[in-house]
């Protein structure tokens, strides 16, 4: 019989009370009461409101009216009078102590009727006014709270006993809002009396925001309103007076509705909407609102402004303000930075789940309530500037009127509105029960059953409950595509002919809203990429709606969509990559990110588009270790016959790799060291396969073993494990002949693999180069490219240089081999660590020859506060800084043996050599720059040395490197602010100390 | 197209406006000014009027785009002083890149960004400038000691004066642009002049200074005369300032206020204060930012060379005023350093900044000086904590130079530019043999 505790309702039933209602015994089954209990939502809930109604009405004497036998005759039959009676009981505790209290009021219940906005008005405010005139015995709240209540009353059996919920939803929501309208106007009476005679100099209206205003307000909920004040004589001098007064009423009219008395309370009312939100003044004149939504307000404020109504107070007063505020709501996708506000409302709205309670809130969250109304205001505030037929604050109507324009498609809004419906229902049901504000899905299995048997499930209701509910929610958790996208692929594929379409101009109007630069383009691509009955054409259909959100959460949606279409123009046969975008989750939502947001990534993908198949893989953006590569790279070469065709094979290996690191700092993966560290291990292992390919090829064509033996060292950033995307790799190559070999054989040999080296790697391919830079080895540009281990150390002990021994501070053998590596070093420990330090001379020279380069070396134009390198408080400041630390005390201090810049200037602090702040400050800035110019080379997809100076560039490098959309002007500033710090600390550290 | 700029366009069609001037202001504080035809007006309010930025001083480019300057619909007023018909009207405009993003370079822009900080904790700020300057007989010839226009003195009434004529002509005129006067009077030195300017929000009152700058030199072109709002024209009489009364609101409460504190004088107000003092010596090459703007500080009187506060203490840097029993709403504190020939956009900005640097970090607020700081000895201002301004530009600018707080507050673009400039200024002005020294030298030497 659907109750959850039969015994108890056994004893219920034969309570006295009851007498009359339960027997004749024949009665009860078939068509009696408890059959009828069985249908309502808690039957053990609505039987025992009902024994307490009985009671209290046997207990209350209504002006002498028989009200027991009366309710009695009523629900002794079938029908309407009993249904709502029970289902009202059965859905809420609330109401059922109301009707406890006020027992004469079932007839509010039985005899519901529909009834219009002033009908609800007309018998608010009279019951109110009566208790005012006549000085009844109830204080006017409480009045107020009766007379609301007994309308409520009504309202929840007409929606309890709807024939289907969802679609009653409306006229209930609409319902409840004329209730609260009619509550404002009847607090407006109670304040107008508060606040005395002065009241009749003011003319006041309440506008009603949010959903009060959009008629489709909940049980319980905040009410929205927004208070207007005129002085009655028209008169500017009286102005100040009536906002005074409409001061006074507005904040007797809140307490009127939100204070708690012996008769409970309605609702908190919530002024915050009001020009300057809590801080602004509580009233305003129409005028004064005027001039604030025209200079101050926001974007979000007009779509607020969307449901603007006047719900109380002067008819006339609240005409004029919207006659004066709704030309601006339309307006709005006008104003400046309307795109840029729209994507943050966006993100704001993703983001704002808290969470603990994400999954179960009805309103919050991706698919929530809030996320739909959100959506389709956004739609009216794009397209309602030039089609009228959007103007309803109303989210189901505006959901219609989208769909009838060709702005939603049609299936879409379909669902949507079913889902709104069903959410929204679920909602009044669980606010119902208490009359409380809650917008979760209670967790209780008891609160889940009576949900589900609300909504008419009998059979398992609280599982029934949960599983329809996460269904549509799925469904609504697609809204953005639904709403923003889905219509611009239909509209550009020219699919179904039937369904209104959105016109080229609005599909414009939408991409540019969405942050195309170049919509016609974007309609271009869209149009191509969709074009034909193509497995891909169809597989993209359903794709594209999603990427285009993706594109256009970055900042060049563009370029996303463009070389999107271009990798799938080269690879749109393939079948694993069809599938893989299809199958796999999140390689497409990871392509889009990374297309639209680095260059870099997307020229490498173009070039090779076969790399993207790393990005459907789980595990596939973890960088390889250094030997990974290397045996990757040596199989490829031994499969090889010649050399250049043994160096292009690891050239293919170096590129999917580069996309591999570029992808996983893209999507946040890796760190700076992080990268650091991978492109160092990278550009060694290239250099080792190059070097393994040109001793081949020397070998081969000597017809013998080469004789000698040879090593790269890496020498600045490479030597330093700081490598970044565009860095030119320094080195320097040393070879020692073998035993009983010429001296003057290995040296033609070792030159001949230098040689070839250097050709192999310089030859022009579809990937980044990797130029290799042997400019800082022993007498420069003029000095021979390969030296023997001996002919270092002779030069070294006969010239050494200071330059040349700061420069082997960051010397470190990448390839060839290793016991000439080792070797090589303990050649140079002695010349980069002097005992005792450098000399004092040094120290000058260095610290001069620092200066001259600050203003010499720094390319013509190039703006010194801007330069990552060379500029003031740039890499090359702090680098310096920290080497001449270690040439002053690295042979005393081990941490400074290092060829880490971090790790030297994390050493020197610890050591007492540089103050610990001067420190920080400097690994800080020296930290940005180097993200800053990986970032740069990512977003414009070659080497940049400055900040840029274009706005488009810095908010593409700003997003990079993970600073929020349209920050990108301030990142000079953060740059600037940083270098220009490192530079005090650098004068101080450098060239002052002593 | 919103309201207001629809009312510009139709006054302008009425009024028979032939050009329109857009205002803006270079780093240093000089106005600037591009006029347009109405016709381009509508494309102006819609995207900008584009100018290249790199020859005005401070403009040098952020971003490798045109600049455009913006104009602000509420700031419209027809020009009085260009007769009738035909008409001019200005507006002020705000520099923008082509994004529509601010620029950095933009002295309002540096203004509106320290109001934004004040209103994130909840403050609006409002100033009351008293703009001192002087009337000087034409033709004037630089580097010439000019004439004064008359010999009176403080509050006095010259029959006949020219001054009385002068600061009719301008009131009337200020007041057609909408621009309140308070107060104005003949100053202490000959030829000096005071004008108050109303409260207002600092937005507002900046954009007031500069108009009020212009309108003076207008209506003094006018009456054959010559105007000058130079720090210190004259080594033996007072320079020109501009005392600026300062307070914070929330909401429609004055934060400064406290019934029954000393001096009625809130938290909020005391740290205010500490903050305008503790970061005093770092500001002044905004607030001071002329190499002649230390020869008024220094030159004694009522100019205020010593970080120190008091209440109606003449010779101290801040100043409370007296209160008036009953107007909690016009609690403020009054900062005596500032000069009439400064930019009043970044200086309020330094200024503001200080002083919520105060509150934010809860600065305590040192004892007030109770005597004429110009008459104790260096022991006893050493003894009292009070210290000195800078002497010179050129100390201004060091002590600029390592401050976060101008830094921040000016952003880096415009916090650059200006220590070049001034520092460049001061290298000139080194470069000089003045006229001191011949007299003193050349004789004896």
């Amino acid at each position: 019989m659907g109750f959850a505790e039969p015994d108890r309702a056994d004893t219920l039933l034969d309570d006295p009370a009851l007498a009359g209602l339960t027997d004749p015994l024949d009665d009860v089954f078939g068509d009696g009461l408890p059959d009828a209990l069985s249908q309502v939502a808690d039957p053990d809930l609505a039987l025992l409101g009902l024994v307490r109604l009985m009671e209290s009405l046997g207990k209350t004497d209504i002006d002498g009216e028989d009200h027991a036998g009366q309710l009695i005759a009523a629900l002794r039959h079938a029908g309407r009078a009993r249904d709502r009676l029970l289902a009202v009981l059965g859905a809420s505790s609330a109401l059922g102590d109301h009707l406890v209290t006020h027992p004469g009021h079932w007839r509010c219940v039985t005899e519901a009727t529909r009834q219009s906005a002033e009908q609800r008005r007309d018998d608010v405010v009279s019951a109110v006014t009566a208790s005012l005139t006549s000085a009844g015995t109830r204080p006017a709240y409480d009045a107020l709270r009766v007379a609301y209540r007994s309308n409520l009353l009504g309202i929840a059996a007409l929606d309890l006993t709807a024939q289907t919920a969802v679609d009653e939803l409306p006229l209930t929501a609409a319902a409840l809002a004329d209730l609260a309208a009619a509550a404002l106007e009847a607090a407006l009476v109670i304040a107008r009396d508060e606040v005395g005679q002065g009241a009749d100099d003011c003319r006041f209206a309440v506008i009603g925001m949010g959903k009060c205003g959009g008629l489709e307000l909940n049980y319980v909920s905040d009410v929205d309103v927004i208070f207007v004040a005129e002085p009655t004589s028209g008169d500017v001098a009286d102005e100040a007076a009536a906002i005074t007064v409409g001061a006074q009423l507005a904040t007797a009219l809140m307490r009127a509705c939100s204070a708690a008395t012996a008769e409970g309370t309605l609702w908190p009312v919530d002024a915050a909407l009001r020009p300057e939100g809590k801080n602004g003044p509580l009233v305003r004149t129409v005028a004064s609102h005027l001039q604030y939504y025209q200079r101050w307000a926001k974007t979000w404020e007009f779509q607020a402004l969307l449901k603007a109504r006047t719900v109380a107070g002067d008819v006339g007063l609240g005409r004029a303000y919207l006659d004066a505020i709704s030309p601006l709501v339309w307006q709005a996708a006008s104003r400046d930075h309307f795109v840029e506000d729209v994507q943050a409302m966006r993100r704001r709205v993703e983001e704002n789940v808290p969470a603990g309670e994400s999954a179960r809130q009805l309103k919050l969250g991706p698919g929530g309530l809030r996320d739909v109304e959100f959506s389709v205001q956004l739609l009216q505030l794009v397209h309602g500037r030039s089609d009228l037929t959007l103007r309803s604050g109303t989210t189901l109507e505006a959901l219609a009127a989208l769909s009838n324009g060709g702005y939603v498609a049609r299936e879409d809004a379909a669902v949507l509105d079913d889902s709104y419906r069903l959410l929204r229902t679920l909602e009044h049901r669980i606010q119902l029960f208490r009359l409380r504000r809650t917008h979760l899905m209670p967790s209780a299995e008891p609160d889940l059953r009576r949900l589900g048997r609300a909504i008419g499930h009998h059979r398992d209701p609280a599982r029934a409950v949960v599983a329809q509910w996460q269904q549509q929610a799925r469904e609504v958790r697609r809204i953005h595509e639904r709403l923003f996208y889905r219509p611009l692929l239909i509209s550009a594929a020219k699919l179904s002919s039937a369904e209104a379409r959105l016109t080229p101009e609005a599909a414009r109007e939408r991409l540019a809203a969405l942050g195309f630069r170049d919509p016609a383009g974007a309609m271009r691509h869209l149009e191509a990429l969709t074009d034909g009955l193509s497995r891909r054409a169809a597989i993209q259909r359903t794709l594209l709606p999603v990427m285009l959100g993706w594109f256009a959460d970055e900042a060049d949606p563009d370029a996303g969509l463009l070389a999107f279409r271009r990798i799938s123009d080269s690879l749109g046969t393939s079948h694993w990559y069809l599938k893989m975008l299809r199958d796999e989750g999140s390689a497409a939502e990871r392509l889009a990110h990374v297309l639209a947001r680095s260059r870099y990534a997307a020229d490498l993908l173009i070039r090779a588009p076969e790399s993207v198949a790393m990005i459907g893989d789980a595990g596939g953006l973890t960088p390889r270790s250094r030997e990974a590569l290397l045996a990757t790279m040596t199989a490829a070469i031994r499969r090889k016959n010649t050399a250049d065709d043994a160096m292009t094979a690891v050239r293919v290996v170096r590129r999917q790799e580069l996309f591999r690191i570029a992808v996983a700092d893209l999507t946040g993966q890796l760190d700076r060291a992080g990268i650091a560290a991978a492109l160092t291990d990278l550009t060694a292992a290239t250099l080792q396969s190059a070097l393994d390919i040109a001793t081949r090829r020397v070998e081969a064509e000597a017809g013998g073993p080469l004789g000698t033996r040879l090593l790269v060292v890496g020498m600045g950033s490479l030597g330093g494990g700081e490598i970044g995307y565009g860095s030119d790799a320094d080195v320097m190559f040393v070879h020692r002949a073998d035993d009983g070999v010429d001296e003057t054989d290995a040296q033609k040999q070792a030159t001949l693999v230098v040689q070839e080296v250097r050709r192999l790697l310089g030859v022009a391919g579809p990937d980044p180069q990797l130029v290799i830079d042997p400019d800082l080895r022993p007498e420069g540009k003029t000095g021979p490219m390969v030296r023997s281990l001996a002919g270092y150390a002779a030069y070294y002990e006969r010239w050494s240089l200071t330059w040349e021994a700061q420069a082997l501070l960051r010397a470190a053998p990448v390839a060839g081999d290793a016991d000439l590596g080792r070797a090589f070093c303990d050649l140079i420990n002695p010349i980069r660590w002097p005992q005792g330090g450098v000399s004092a001379h040094a120290v000058r020279e260095i610290r001069t020859l620092k200066a001259r380069m600050e203003s010499e070396r720094l390319p013509r134009g190039a703006d010194p506060k801007t330069h990552f390198k060379l500029g003031l408080g740039g890499l090359s400041d702090v680098e310096w800084t920290v080497q001449l630390v270690q040439l002053r005390h690295g042979y005393e201090i081990e941490g400074l043996r290092t060829t880490g810049t971090i790790a030297a200037l994390a050493a020197a602090g610890e050591a007492g050599l540089i103050p610990p702040a001067d420190v920080e400050t400097m690994a800080q800035a020296w930290a940005f720059a180097s993200t800053l110019r990986n970032a740069s080379v990512l977003w414009r997809g070659r080497p940049v040395d400055a900040l840029p100076s274009d706005m488009k560039d810095a908010d593409g490098i700003g997003r990079i490197v993970g600073r929020g959309a349209g920050q990108g002007a301030e990142l000079a500033e953060v740059y600037r602010r940083l270098a220009r710090r490192a530079r005090t600390a650098v004068n101080s550290s450098f060239y002052e100390s002593p | 197209m919103d309201r207001q700029q629809e009312f510009v366009l139709r006054t302008i069609e009425e009024r028979d406006i032939r050009f329109v001037r857009l205002w803006f202001t270079d780093v240093l504080g000089q106005l600037k000014s591009v006029a347009i035809a109405p016709a381009e007006l509508e494309g102006a309010f819609a995207e900008g009027i584009g100018f290249d930025g790199s020859a005005i001083e401070g403009f040098a480019r952020v971003y490798e785009a045109d600049m455009l300057v913006k104009p602000d619909p509420g700031t419209f007023q027809v020009l009085p002083w260009r007769g009738e018909n035909p008409g001019t009207a200005r507006m002020f405009g705000d520099i923008v890149l082509p994004d529509g993003s601010p620029s950095f370079a933009d002295s309002r822009y540096v203004l509106k960004r320290a109001l934004a900080k004040a209103a994130d904790l909840g403050f609006t700020f409002y100033t009351h400038p008293e703009v001192e300057f002087f009337l000087f007989e034409q033709p004037m010839r630089p580097g010439e000691s000019p004439t004064p226009v008359d010999q009176a003195g403080y509050f006095d009434h010259v029959p006949h004066g020219m001054g009385h004529d002068f600061r009719r002509a301008a009131i009337a005129m200020l007041e057609s642009m909408g621009i309140s006067v308070e107060f104005s009077h003949h100053e202490m030195a000959p030829g000096q002049n005071e004008i108050d300017l109303r409260y207002a929000d600092g937005l507002s009152t900046a954009d007031n200074i500069m108009t009020f700058r212009t309108v003076i030199k207008e209506v003094a072109l006018e009456q054959g005369v010559f105007a000058s709002f130079m720090p210190k024209p004259f080594s033996d009489h007072p320079g020109s300032g501009m005392h600026t009364h300062l307070s914070l609101f929330e909401g429609d409460r004055n934060a400064f206020h406290e019934a029954g504190a000393p001096y009625q004088l809130s938290q909020v107000g005391r740290q205010f204060i500490a903050g305008l003092l503790h970061h005093g010596a770092e500001i002044s090459a905004i607030t001071n930012q002329w190499v002649n703007s230390y020869k008024r500080l220094w030159g004694g009187g009522e100019a205020p060379a010593h970080v120190c506060w008091g209440h109606n203490n003449r010779s101290a840097m801040v100043r409370v005023p007296m209160y008036k029993p009953n107007k909690g709403q016009s609690t403020r504190v009054e900062v005596r350093s500032l000069d009439s020939a400064c930019n009043p956009y970044l200086a309020f900005a330094v200024m503001l900044a200080a002083g919520l640097k105060g509150i934010e970090e809860g600065y305590e607020l040192p004892d007030e000086a109770e005597d004429d700081v110009w008459t104790l000895t260096d022991a006893e201002r050493l003894a009292m904590g009070i210290e000195p301004l800078p002497s010179t530009l050129i100390n201004a600018v060091t002590l600029m130079e390592r401050s976060d707080l101008v830094a921040e507050t000016l952003g880096e673009h415009v916090f650059d530019f200006f220590l070049r400039n001034k520092r460049a200024e001061w290298a000139d002005y080194k470069g000089q043999v003045t006229p001191f020294e011949l007299e003193r030298y050349l004789p004896r030497l």
